[in-house]
């Protein structure tokens, strides 16, 4: 199996890790995704919201990493 | 069904349970910081746990809230630092003088926000003090100290946010919805206390509009809580927004109650009586209202048009709260602005850079080593300050509570962990006091919630952990004694140069409040109703600085207050005429209003109302509109400004 090359991000000379990369993008995504979850009706669906969210989050953060 | 007598809250040791869970969330998220800051191995621990003790807000809307201004205000403040120090590299003067100054600005800022804008605008301040001053002889390393901060703050703010939420940390929806209905039931009582013809009760006026408008910080932290979030801190928006025009359609009838025959209220009252008690759908009453036909004369249909106003703002505020609860977008979106009175902010910023630039000035000329780091202390004192109502005051209670903290601290370092390394020693040592202090936090005294917020603050910077830690009583001794000499050398000269007095904001706030009235500032496309938020937001302000002592100006404030709302809503109406055969008739109004010409306004509403066809037309409205302006001006003409506004 290859070897995953990652992306490095450096900024001002100071290396990212490639994990930081991938917890912002998945910041992001959810931030995108919100007023779809909204719509959805997402929070309606489970008795704790919060926690729910969370998970999908953990969920959007190990796919971003197991694809990309 | 539940009841309505609330329940005692469960207590454990005469502390309610919820502030015990929130002091655990508190010291768990504490340790979670620290143990993954140990483990990255990050070069400031100790910025993660005081990210935490900041952070320790009891519901999670606002603790993320606060987190995001507190990224925000890092990464400005960063910036600036070393925009600061990479102009006036090896001009230590020069440095101390930018730095004074960018505090002003910070604290300028601070003025015109509220919150955790408020915070994050003093935050970016002192980070230049905990960054740039305390580089102040290395400037080479001024990045790194920046990113190594940074780091420590987004680790304590994701620790935080992973163990609010799996800790179950309350939302602050639930109690918003809980807290805006019971809001609106009692400003249904004053509206109906009008009906009865009781005399005007202006304190229940003024605690009502002050409980409405403090919601407003809080109403922004519920966009964070989930993903309907933001659609709820707009339904918020709009229910406060709402109630504010209830309230000031109530204080119109509540003054003009001596007017009112009682015939033309039955009904009005009996239906927001009703309404009282369920939610019994009250969509139907400005029709049982429009139905009072027999009433023809002028005066009475005036204060029946105010009924009906005041029946069609609380079927606004009804389905905004239905909005609220069932998380959707509101009918309209309303905006909930501040007012921001800009020459007390400038005073404020250049009080607070005189503050600092004398506290420099003096740790100069004593020549300490690390004096830097106390001085950066005075920022941190000075900036903290600025976002409560009393600034001195703080930094007496901050000298008050570091000894205290410097005490803890010493017992934590030197007589219970005494030199252990082990982490589960450290979590555990660290149990009692963040605790402690976190409960303390909850209290509901001002003084004892002070010193613990105090407290949850200073002990994890004088305790800085470290991986490994070094217990040098040196250290100890230095950022003790630099902590109380920041705090008492600051006392000192802000006892030279006092802080804005609440006398003079006051005045000032009444003196702008009477100019606007004068000279109203149209803002593109704002509704009446934002703009009288905006006002009540100022008679806010000014009740918070004790105005409720001083009578004479709060009815002159008061007085401002009914004269703008009436005029931007008599304007609306007006409005409405323009492509109507009566728009010459409205324009004649409109002069007569800047004119403050009493007679003018009462003719033209007997004409418009004689043209009207019937009750509830256009014309009628304005009619009834230009005729309880002419009463409020009437009202108003017994006050004199001139005297006031000088």
């Amino acid at each position: 199996m290859m070897a995953h090359s990652f992306a490095e991000l450096v900024v001002g000379g100071v290396l990212f890790a490639p994990f930081v990369t991938y917890l912002v993008a998945a910041i992001v995504l959810i931030v995108v995704l919100r007023p779809l979850l909204h719509v959805v009706g997402f929070p309606k669906m489970f008795s704790h919201a919060s926690v729910a969210e969370l998970s999908l989050y953990v969920t959007i953060l190990g796919l971003l990493m197991l694809l990309f | 069904m539940a009841g309505t007598i609330a329940e005692p809250p469960f207590t454990i040791a005469k502390i309610p349970v919820s502030s015990w869970s929130f002091a655990i969330r508190v010291w768990l998220t504490m340790i979670l910081a620290l143990f993954v800051s140990f483990w990255l191995q990050l070069e400031a621990p100790g910025s993660a746990a005081v990210t935490v003790g900041i952070l320790a807000e009891p519901t999670r809307g606002q603790a993320l809230d606060k987190a995001g201004f507190r990224l925000l205000g890092t990464i400005v403040g960063v910036i600036a630092a070393i925009a600061i120090t990479g102009l006036f590299s090896q001009a230590r003067d020069l440095i101390l003088a930018a730095f004074a100054v960018w505090i002003g600005i910070c604290v300028f800022a601070a003025n015109l926000l509220d919150g955790y804008r408020a915070y994050a605008a003093v935050l970016s301040g002192y980070t230049v003090a905990l960054i740039a001053t305390q580089q102040i002889d290395t400037p080479q390393h001024v990045f790194e100290s920046g990113v190594s901060r940074g780091a420590a703050i987004t680790v304590g703010v994701l620790s935080m946010a992973i163990i609010n939420t799996l800790m179950d940390a309350p939302n602050r929806h639930p109690r918003l919805m809980a807290q805006l209905a019971a809001i609106r039931r009692r400003v249904r009582e004053y509206a109906s206390s009008a009906f009865r013809g009781e005399p005007d009760k202006s304190t229940t006026f003024l605690m009502l509009l002050r409980e409405i408008v403090a919601l407003r910080p809080e109403i922004a932290s519920v966009a964070l809580e989930s993903s309907s979030g933001s659609v709820r801190g707009a339904a918020a928006r709009g229910v406060a927004v709402g109630l504010i025009a209830e309230l000031q359609a109530a204080r119109v009838l509540n003054n003009d109650a001596a007017d009112i025959d009682n015939a033309v209220c039955d009904q009005p009252r009996t239906a927001l009586e009703r309404a009282d008690h369920a939610d019994l759908p009250v969509h139907r009453l400005p029709e049982v209202v429009a139905g009072q036909k027999r009433v023809r004369d002028v005066e009475t249909e005036t204060s029946a048009w105010a009924a009906r106003e005041i029946l069609r703002r609380d079927e606004g505020v009804r389905q905004d709260l239905l909005a609220l609860r069932l998380a959707r977008w509101p009918l309209r979106a309303w905006r909930a602005p501040l007012y921001r009175s800009y020459r007390t902010a400038v005073e404020s910023g250049v009080r607070a850079a005189l503050w600092l630039a004398i506290a420099s000035f003096f740790y100069v000329w004593a020549g300490w080593p690390a004096s830097s780091v106390s001085l950066s202390f005075v920022a941190l004192i000075i900036g903290l300050g600025a976002t409560t109502p009393n600034a001195r005051g703080f930094t007496a209670i901050t000298l008050i509570g570091t000894p205290i903290a410097a005490a803890l601290t010493g017992i934590l370092e030197f007589i219970i962990l005494n030199g252990a390394d082990a982490f589960p020693v450290l979590a555990i040592a660290m149990a009692p006091f963040t605790v402690g202090a976190a409960v303390l936090m909850k209290s509901q005294n001002r003084l004892w919630s002070s010193l613990g917020r105090v407290n949850l603050l200073f002990i994890p910077v004088i305790l800085a952990p470290s991986n490994p830690q070094t217990y040098n009583p040196q250290s100890f001794l230095f950022a003790s004694l630099f902590l109380v000499a920041a705090a008492s050398l600051l006392l000192a000269v802000q006892t030279l140069i006092p802080p804005v007095s609440d006398e003079k904001r006051r005045m000032r706030l009444l003196a702008e409040a009477c100019i606007e009235l004068q000279e109203p500032a149209r803002k593109n496309g704002e509704a009446p109703e934002e703009a009288t938020f905006r006002d009540a937001s100022r008679i806010g302000q000014f009740l918070a600085l004790g105005g409720a002592q001083d009578g004479r100006a709060l009815a002159d404030m008061l007085s401002c207050f009914d004269q703008s709302a009436m005029v931007r809503l008599c304007d609306a109406k007006l409005m409405l005429l323009i492509d109507r055969p009566l728009a010459p008739l409205a324009d004649e109004a409109r002069a007569a209003i800047v004119e403050r010409d009493i007679p003018t306004l009462r003719t033209i509403a007997l004409r418009l109302r004689e043209t009207a066809s019937q009750t509830a037309s256009v014309e009628a409205d304005a009619a009834a509109c230009l005729m309880l302006i002419s009463n409020i001006l009437d009202r108003a003409s017994g006050v004199d400004f001139s005297q006031d506004v000088t």
